[in-house]
């Protein structure tokens, strides 16, 4: 799991009105070489919710001290860009889990793909 | 060294595609190749482009591409015309000009050269010159020409063997009927035409045996994949290198051939080889074959000559020019009079007698596909030997590719979109759409281990890590913030091959309101349906959004219920309308319809319909809805 990925998940277990962001539990993290495409990255930071981004960074111990708020002009500083494209498309969580925030549920990551998968008494 | 190949030449090529699936054929065409007169028939798009053929092969809604050898009106014949009259009329009108086909011949073997260039230009990095880099400028193809030759003469020798056999046995074949008399020939040529049903079947056979070679080899461990991938190139290496003999060849023809001339009476060969008796009346075509042979010779060294010698005919090898088969698909009151096989005979004897070329059904150098109907007739040449359809890129196939493709395209992805297909199954859709869009990022969901496990591969096969991410979870219950995405896509299980169809239809109305939960303002849902699944869905938003608008009908003209029979065509409509005006007049959040066996949590759809397309997937038809979701 990629942290562009893990900035779109919630969960939506029952009852849980902020799953949002997930605590990641990482107990295996790799870091790959990805061709790196500024066009896309600064397309992408829009989307983002970026305090989500640099916590889950943070906890995985990548966070290439991108600040707090998100920098104005990103567009063309490219050093910026390449930070957020190593953090966003980079850093891969293999094994591990997802905890959602408010009901403490936990989805586990492996191989690289996390299981959202909801027991049916959570829906 | 410039391009001269590629000097931009106007030419015109036909596309097979699956049923439905012209428009997306047609607009592909218009786009990236600035194509002209786009025409298209069920099952068939024509156009003309100047683009170079590496890109054309490249498109993505075809199935086959094919160069145009004649296009005419389509043959009449009175039902009182006799068999023996109706061939000599379609012979007359399918062959007619000479010039027609030789040019045709010459540009398709050029075409084939410039395919076969960009082939190596795809094997070199990835196998035993993989110590270069992938960047090599499209400018220094000297360089890579020289790379080429010492990649042909790295050739392993088992593919040599292969290639003598085969050639030695294309040469055999030839000497026999060079022996032959005229008569003999003819005979042979019927029955070699009668043959065509079964070897058409061991050709698709072996065509199948190869493509399960490279899927088979695909699924293997890795250390596994790369041998397999390494025969694969070799493969190709070997048709690669006689699409270039005939590249060479067609430049050694050239100067002595005049096309406006009529027949070529040119003889130029200086370049003859050891024994140099060609026919006196030698044409350009046949010129062009003689030295292909004789490349052939010259390349493959002795043992070819010796074979020849063995079989004691001095007179032999060069009158067999052109390899070629002819196949035929042909409907309407033309195929009353023949069937498939007699039609590929009779024209298949035409293009003999008109041309010198030789009927070959097992391994001709050229195909000539001849297609006629009640309203087309319609000859051309096919330039791949694998349709376009097939994906190198893809490994595992679910959806056919040029469906996913289409999917893909009616989304309008643009650059910086988030893109989900909730069941992804193993991934064909996405792939198909992160191969145009280098800019979007996509997510792909299932529900299924193995499915992913799958489309996990597929994504690694395919080199699109970092634009695909795949996940576990529902499509009934979705892991994403409300309108947060711009585009969904989906191939909704039919079914057939996963899930039961009852499960299928129980849920559709949950899953599409998922969908359309996560979909931003203004943002797309592709979706492929079955027949029933279509119909369904109609049903669900229909409902839905009907609630809506009476809801708008009657604030303004308290209408519905004042009049009892609003002019509606369908009763059923009628009462539901009358229904639906009651309850929301009365204010009540919409309950279900009893009609309606599946409840719907919100009562209006934002979802607007923009398109249906039908389009064949073999044995059934799927439907292709598009959606855009407006402010509800």
């Amino acid at each position: 799991m990629k942290l562009l990925t893990h900035n779109m998940l919630t969960s939506h277990v029952k009852g849980v009105t902020k799953g949002y962001p997930l605590l990641i539990k990482a107990t295996e993290v790799k870091v790959n070489d990805v061709e790196f495409n500024p066009q896309f990255v600064s397309r992408m930071i829009p989307k983002l919710e970026w305090s989500a981004l640099i916590q889950a960074a943070e906890e995985l111990g990548h966070r290439q001290d991108l600040p707090e708020e998100l920098l104005p002009e990103y567009e063309k500083n490219e050093e910026f860009l390449k930070r957020v494209h190593r953090v966003l498309l980079e850093v891969e969580v293999i094994e591990g889990c997802l905890k959602c925030p408010e009901s403490g549920r936990e989805f586990p990551i492996s191989r690289g793909i996390p299981n959202m998968l909801l027991n049916e008494d959570e829906v | 060294m410039s391009d001269p190949r590629s000097a931009g030449s106007l030419l015109r090529y036909y596309c097979t595609v699956g049923n439905g699936m012209e428009p997306f054929l047609m607009d592909e065409v218009k786009r990236k190749l600035a194509a002209e007169n786009v025409c298209q028939m069920p099952g068939k798009v024509l156009f003309t482009s100047s683009v170079r053929i590496d890109r054309i092969s490249e498109l993505k809604a075809a199935e086959r591409l094919f160069l145009l050898l004649k296009q005419d009106a389509p043959v009449q014949l009175s039902v009182h015309t006799s068999p023996a009259k109706a061939a000599s009329i379609l012979q007359s009108k399918l062959l007619g000009d000479r010039n027609q086909w030789t040019r045709a011949v010459l540009t398709w073997s050029r075409l084939q050269g410039e395919l076969a260039d960009r082939r190596t230009t795809y094997i070199i990095p990835s196998t035993d010159l993989g110590g270069q880099g992938k960047k090599e400028g499209r400018g220094d193809r000297e360089q890579r020409e020289e790379e080429e030759k010492c990649c042909m003469e790295t050739r392993n020798t088992t593919i040599k063997q292969r290639e003598k056999e085969r050639e030695s046995r294309r040469l055999t074949s030839s000497g026999e009927n060079g022996a032959q008399t005229l008569e003999k020939k003819r005979k042979r040529e019927k029955e070699i035409f009668f043959e065509a049903q079964t070897l058409e079947k061991k050709r698709k056979r072996e065509d199948e045996e190869w493509e399960e070679r490279r899927m088979g080899g695909g699924e293997d461990s890795s250390s596994d994949k790369t041998l397999v991938k390494g025969k694969t190139s070799e493969r190709e290496r070997s048709e690669e290198g006689e699409g270039r003999e005939m590249v060479v060849t067609f430049g050694k023809v050239k100067p002595g051939t005049d096309f406006n001339g009529g027949s070529v009476a040119v003889c130029d060969h200086a370049t003859g080889g050891p024994d140099n008796n060609v026919d006196s009346n030698s044409r350009g075509i046949k010129d062009f074959a003689v030295d292909s042979v004789e490349n052939v010779r010259f390349n493959r060294g002795d043992d070819k000559m010796l074979l020849e010698l063995s079989r004691k005919e001095p007179k032999l090898p060069f009158c067999f020019a052109v390899s070629f088969r002819i196949s035929c698909k042909c409907t309407g009151s033309v195929s009353r009079f023949f069937s498939t096989q007699e039609m590929s005979k009779v024209i298949g004897v035409g293009v003999s007698r008109l041309l010198g070329w030789k009927a070959d059904l097992k391994d001709p150098k050229l195909e000539v596909n001849v297609n006629l109907s009640d309203d087309h007739c319609l000859l051309g040449i096919p330039l791949t030997r694998l349709p376009l359809a097939n994906r190198s890129y893809i490994k595992t196939t679910g959806l056919r590719s040029t469906i996913a493709w289409a999917m893909a395209s009616l989304a309008q992805i643009q650059p910086g979109f988030f893109v989900v297909d909730p069941m992804c199954g193993v991934g064909t859709i996405l792939i198909e759409a992160a191969q145009e869009h280098k800019d979007a990022c996509f997510l792909g969901v299932d529900i299924d281990d193995g499915q992913l496990q799958k489309a996990n591969e597929n994504v690694e096969f395919a080199k699109l890590g970092k634009s695909i991410h795949l996940l576990k979870a529902s499509s009934m219950v979705l892991p994403l913030p409300s309108a947060s995405v711009d585009v969904v896509v989906c191939d909704l299980p039919f079914g057939r091959k996963f899930g039961t169809k009852t499960q299928m239809s129980a849920n559709l109305p949950v899953i599409v309101t998922e969908m359309e939960r996560i979909l931003c303002i203004g943002g797309s849902l592709v979706l492929l349906l079955s027949p029933q699944l279509s119909c369904l869905l109609k049903k669900i938003l229909a409902q839905k959004s009907t609630g809506s608008t009476s809801n708008e009908e009657t604030k303004p003209q308290t209408g519905l219920k004042d009049c009892p029979f609003p002019p509606l065509s369908s009763t059923k409509q009628q009462t539901f309308q009358i229904h639906q005006g009651v309850k929301s007049s009365s204010a009540q959040p919409t309950d279900p319809q009893s009609e309606l066996q599946h409840s719907l949590p919100p009562p209006h759809s934002s979802l607007k319909h923009q398109a249906t397309m039908r389009v064949s997937l073999g044995a059934i038809d799927g439907l292709i809805h598009k959606y855009v979701k407006i402010d509800a």
